[in-house]
């Protein structure tokens, strides 16, 4: 199952090094808070990303429930050319997954 | 007895059909293939409660030596955060050949909050937001490189409003 997401990604190329942006929107519940009407809010937070450029893997980060609401990261990769396949997936703890592509521009 | 024999080879066919076809359904229907993927999740150090048992959960040693040759800023002014439900981490490094980095805090309930794996592809800066609990923390960042000692930073922070870590 891969939810329609309005997960966001940005990569250029920037004096020959790849800038690649992650927005990933998700509600990175702790499991450990209560909502207005005092009911406990199910943990529910991303646990794996991984992204590939071309088909090879590059990054694998693994998050637990202190990683922020709408989880952001920005890195670089060495090297590349425009028109690479950047590509991320994530899963979170219950089985909910992404995935979210660009193109080096 | 000829009969008999016939008997038991068709039970014990018929067995061994329900058994593989049970497997396959149950393979088929996803109910193992999450528990392989979380598999990769390391949840020990994920759900450690002191930094030096993230430390050995995660990386298998705790014996570490500081070095600003790795180094990170943390948000805008550095010390002090209103909103601790996103504290923006930057991590740079002149270090070569980090395989693992880990963020960690070591007020808040489970202290990892992150784990990189990086390939020799990924350069630093390498910039995120953390949640981190109220009061006073230290954030500590940890990289690894095969072989190498286990390097240690830590900034502390002051946060008006928990991070609901």
């Amino acid at each position: 199952m891969v939810m329609a997401a309005d997960d966001r990604i940005r990569a250029t190329l920037r004096s020959g090094l790849t800038h690649v942006r992650l927005l990933l929107m998700h509600p990175m519940h702790t499991g450990r808070h209560f909502n207005a009407e005092k009911i406990l809010i199910e943990a529910e937070f991303i646990q794996d990303i991984r992204c590939w450029r071309n088909d090879i893997e590059v990054l694998a980060i693994k998050c637990g429930v202190a990683t922020s609401q709408n989880p952001y990261f920005s890195f670089q990769l060495t090297g590349g050319t425009i028109g690479d396949v950047i590509l991320v997936r994530w899963v979170d703890n219950i089985g909910a997954k992404g995935l979210v592509k660009t193109r080096v521009t | 007895m000829n009969q008999r024999l016939i008997n038991a080879q068709r039970r014990d066919l018929i067995k061994k059909t329900i058994s593989a076809s049970t497997l396959a359904m149950v393979a088929a229907s996803g109910l193992i293939l999450p528990q392989r993927v979380l598999a990769h999740w390391p949840k020990d150090a994920f759900t450690a409660e002191t930094v030096e048992d993230v430390l050995l959960a995660l990386l298998g040693r705790t014996e570490t030596t500081e070095d600003h040759m790795l180094n990170f800023s943390v948000g805008k002014p550095p010390v002090h955060a209103v909103d601790g439900q996103s504290v923006p981490v930057e991590i740079y490094s002149e270090l070569e050949n980090i395989e693992r980095l880990a963020i960690l805090v070591d007020n808040n309930p489970f202290p990892l909050v992150m784990s990189f794996e990086l390939s020799r592809n990924v350069l630093l800066p390498f910039k995120t937001r953390i949640k981190v609990a109220e009061g006073e923390s230290k954030i500590i960042v940890v990289a690894s490189s095969a072989g190498g000692p286990l390097y240690m930073i830590t900034h502390d922070i002051k946060v008006d409003t928990g991070g609901n870590a």
